[in-house]
């Protein structure tokens, strides 16, 4: 099993001013720590307290590596390692991390890169270099630029990882090549991906073809009923309107058979999204609920 | 010839290991993302 987390995890807002925000964060990195998270991108809001906090609690810490592939200082130098390779059940991850473009607020002179190129050149050495097999890409950056990277990385990302709006739970996206994936939010959910990783090529969603699935199944039902009242018209007009969708929902029907049927897509690699919510019907950790505690007592604001 | 039934069962007996270790490789990966100095999530 590898944990990993896409960023923007420590701050509730870029900006400080929060006189909790410290303890907070500090929390958090130790139980990231203490959980076995082993990578996570530095994200605007990772950044509140500006990157000394976070240089100092990257390296102080005793399995996270604190990643991104396009923050560079003053001088032009990188603040955090690029990327980092491990080997779970035998199998070769490369993961990146990626910033924000553009200045950090909090630091003078601490510049976030575009990501999309430092995305490519970072996931292309680790294929070719490092040999892995996947590559996951930790992107704490807009929804739009996460996108954009999903459709410029041809074969050299496999997932794409996205935080910064907190969009919360979704479906995974593949555009090209690599899917996106959205994490969840807030501690709420933990998004769990499982990974078949026999073959080659693109990963397909096994959920995908149970909504294609669920989808045919729906669209039958429609079929047959569109099919009775088609048969029960007399009216020209009506009968061209009926013949007309009858002919519409075929055609749909046609694609999700194909979608269903197994052999029609490639074989190999797949992966399948769930989400773990992480609610009252998980007990508390006591150890924890009392750091927790006296930081943000029962009954204040934020508890 | 007689010995060729003993051959099979041996070359099973001796493939079987294999056969269990080729088991179809998976991986789980857990993430989480935005959480946004999130101690104390209450819904």
């Amino acid at each position: 099993m590898l944990v990993l987390d896409a960023g923007n995890a420590l701050f509730k807002s870029p900006t400080p001013g929060d006189p909790k925000e410290r303890a907070r964060a500090e929390l958090l990195l130790e139980q990231m720590n203490a959980l076995g998270t082993e990578a996570m991108a530095v994200g605007a809001r990772d950044l509140t307290l500006g990157t000394d906090f976070l240089v100092k609690a990257g390296k102080g810490a005793k399995k996270l590596k604190l990643l991104s592939a396009n923050l560079v200082d003053a001088g032009g130098k990188s603040l955090f390692p690029a990327s980092t390779v491990v080997t779970v059940g035998g199998v070769k991850f490369g993961l990146v991390g990626l910033s924000p473009e553009g200045p950090v607020a909090t630091r003078k002179g601490v510049v976030g890169q575009p990501p999309v190129p430092a995305a490519l050149a970072e996931s292309r050495r680790l294929r070719e270099k490092e040999k892995v097999e996947v590559v996951v890409v930790l992107a704490a950056l807009p929804y739009q630029d996460a996108l954009k990277l999903s459709k410029e990385a041809g074969n050299a990302v496999d997932f794409i990882v996205q935080s910064h709006e907190s969009r919360g739970p979704g479906v995974p996206q593949r555009n090209e090549y690599a899917t996106l994936i959205p994490p969840g939010e807030r501690g709420r959910q933990l998004a769990r991906l499982e990974l078949n990783l026999e073959g080659k090529g693109p990963f397909v969603d096994l959920t995908e073809t149970e909504r294609a699935r669920e989808n045919l199944r729906i669209l039958d039902t429609n079929l047959r009923q569109a099919k009775d009242r088609l048969a029960a018209l007399e009216d020209e007009s009506s009968r061209k309107a009926m013949e007309e969708t009858v002919a519409s929902f075929e055609a749909r029907r046609k694609a999700l058979v194909m979608q269903t049927t197994p052999g029609t897509q490639s074989p190999g690699r797949s992966h399948r999204l769930s989400y773990v919510s992480l609610g009252p019907e998980v007990a508390d950790d006591a150890e924890v609920k009392k750091q927790v505690e006296r930081i943000e007592p029962p009954g204040s604001a934020s508890h | 010839m007689k010995t060729r039934p003993r051959l099979l069962v041996l070359l099973a007996l001796l493939l079987t290991p294999l056969v269990a270790l080729a088991a179809p490789k998976q991986v789980v990966l857990l993430f989480t993302g935005d959480n946004g100095g999130e101690i104390a999530p209450c819904g």
